[in-house]
């Protein structure tokens, strides 16, 4: 098994390299990685006892596959590899696959690494590759955009690594493992560094901004799997320190709250999409058990959204609400819609049913209320008017392209469907349908013809930074509380 | 006295990044406050000695630790690259925005 991931996790880096020498086969070589990366999760599948790897001796790169470790990768490589077929027939440069299977290569690496410095280099690689992508168009809100969310995930990884250094004066060791018998400042500093590059509660409002002005498929990439290389660590923390796990499923809930409030009062169809983000990774954080399952029915719903979105003719709900859209377009939408509502029959279905099993009491009616806003804010795509196309009329039909990336997007949400099939009880059934009915009745009655709108001076960028050091205080609040 | 002077560091250049309005201060203010995190590693390597680890017939007294010094050895290196690809991209945008103010270029590129 370890010459198989050393070969995995060498892999894109490899191939990303040598794309530069032959260009040629660019989108070959990418998808090609993908499929490995498939490939080995489907092992991790398949071994189901988790491994650890040391690389060289003591102080080395300690690496941890499991199947936790298997979703994410799984995610990883779907979502990647709709994206490359999404791109397919676009003009689209070596360059950017080059950026994106390096990215891929670093989310890999994330989701195995076992110890902070391993871990703090994967995040810096993915900071680096995802700037490249934001900036890719090489205008100049893109170019700002891209430079803001560097900014941002670089000052949270400094704060990281003070927490890291803290870990190893009182450890020896920088191993995940050693953060238990740290002082309580290393936890609050390793953990609010995360909190911020995963974008989860307020330390995430560079969230919807970034996600929303990026082009589809890098949206999809960032909201597939991106922020989660930020949320697996605090997931593989919280299952292995007993400490963290009340904090984490804080977190978790209050994140899926704050992001369905903001979701619910947007008209723009990419903020929707981001801020919804925001509270869906909440719901991974909300039970750190049943965490990659809920990731990876996120992250395959994410992108097929993000990339259906990104062919609608406007962007703006109010637009779309007065103009039809085509069918060949509403399916997929509504198809992902249902899936992420937790419609039964698909696996977002399974991932909500598995999350609530999993959550304390105390959190069943506010993730509840989550999953009422979740229903609410997705039937603002259900419910859009929509035509068929004619035959004759120009750019009807949805491009090969996007047709092959929803094709395998949504294939893998009916098939992942079989994972969890104990969810299919009439309760729960029951229970989802009132949910997702309440939900729609709300849409109808309440959210629709309401104007408001939440002010977006929260996302500027000096209050980013400000957020912050507002979690550090938070966490280390709710530390001090632990001790007395 | 050293671990404070450390850490003040690491504040000060914090409170740069929220406090300065210029785009090319914020980022000096993160290089000064990565500086402090730098400074940090190296006084945790030097908590038992100072000497250079280094195989010889008599050591020359304490030694210090070389793990957090290998380490931050990467950190220094990601650092700098950030700040380059940074200062690339603040070049680009000073063509458009001479003054390079933050609460400007956001006001202007706010879809």
């Amino acid at each position: 098994m370890t010459p198989w991931t050393i070969f995995w996790i060498a892999l894109p880096f490899l191939v990303g390299f040598s794309i530069y020498l032959v260009p040629q086969g660019d989108r070959l070589l990418a998808l090609g990685v993908t499929l490995v990366s498939a490939l080995y999760a489907a092992s991790l599948f398949g071994l189901g006892a988790p491994i650890e790897f040391h690389l060289l001796d003591s102080f080395g790169v300690t690496l941890v596959a499991d199947p936790l470790s298997a979703y994410f990768v799984l995610t990883n490589a779907l979502v990647t590899a709709a994206v490359f077929l999404y791109c397919w027939n676009t003009n689209k440069t070596a360059f950017f696959y080059i950026q994106a299977i390096i990215l891929h290569g670093s989310i890999n690496a994330a989701f195995i690494a076992a110890d902070f410095i391993s871990l703090y280099v994967a995040l810096e690689v993915i900071g680096i590759a995802a700037f490249l992508l934001i900036a890719y168009p090489r205008r100049n809100p893109s170019l700002w955009v891209a430079l803001r969310y560097l900014f941002v995930s670089n000052t949270a990884m400094l704060f990281y690594l003070v927490g890291a250094v803290l870990v190893y004066q009182s450890q020896q060791s920088f191993a995940f493992t050693g953060l238990g018998g740290a002082p309580l400042e290393a936890k609050v500093l390793i953990l609010g560094g995360l909190l911020t590059k995963g974008g989860i509660f307020v330390s995430g409002l560079w969230l919807p901004l970034t996600h929303a002005e990026a082009e589809s498929p890098v949206s999809a990439l960032l909201s597939g799997v991106v922020v989660k290389a930020g949320a697996f660590p605090i997931v593989r923390l919280a299952l292995m320190v007993e400490a963290l796990d009340p904090v984490v499923r804080w977190f978790g809930v209050a994140a899926a709250l704050l992001g369905v409030t903001y979701a619910l009062l947007e008209t723009d169809a990419k903020r929707v999409l981001a801020c919804s983000t925001l509270s869906q990774l909440g719901w991974v954080l909300a039970a750190p058990t049943g965490a990659g399952f809920y990731a990876l029915a996120h992250g395959l719903v994410k992108a097929a959204l993000f990339l259906t979105v990104g062919n609608l003719p406007s962007r703006d709900l109010t637009v779309l609400r007065q103009y039809p859209i085509y069918t060949s377009l509403w399916l997929p939408l509504t198809l992902a819609s249902l899936s992420i509502s937790g419609f039964p029959g698909f696996v977002g279905f399974g991932a909500k049913m598995l999350t609530l099993k999993q959550a304390l009491p105390w959190q069943t009616i506010a993730l509840n209320v989550a999953a009422t806003g979740t229903a609410i804010l997705y039937a603002k795509f259900i419910f859009l008017p929509h035509q068929r196309a004619e035959k004759s009329a120009d750019g009807a039909g949805i491009k090969p392209g996007l047709g092959m990336a929803l094709t395998l997007l949504i294939g893998a949400l009916l098939l992942a469907n079989g994972v969890y099939l104990g969810a299919y009880t009439g309760p729960n059934v029951l229970k989802v349908l009132a949910i997702i009915g309440i939900g729609w009745l709300l849409y109808a009655w309440v959210i629709r013809p309401l104007t408001l709108r939440l002010p977006r001076v929260l996302e500027n960028f000096d209050h980013l930074i400000g957020f912050m050091s507002l979690v550090l205080v938070m966490l280390l609040g709710r530390g001090w509380l632990w001790l007395f | 006295m050293l671990h404070a002077c450390v850490y003040a560091t690491i504040l000060l250049g914090f409170f740069g990044i929220i406090f300065k309005e210029n785009l090319v201060m914020k980022i000096i203010a993160m290089d000064v406050m990565s500086t402090g995190v730098i400074a940090l590693f190296v006084l945790v390597a030097a908590r038992h000695g100072v000497y250079t680890p280094i195989v010889a017939d008599e050591a020359k007294g304490a030694l210090a630790d070389p793990v957090p010094q290998a380490v931050i050895l990467t950190a220094i290196v990601i650092g700098f690259s950030i700040q380059a690809l940074m200062l690339v991209g603040v070049m680009k945008l000073a063509r458009d925005n001479p003054t390079l103010e933050t609460r400007e270029i956001e006001k202007g590129y706010r879809p």
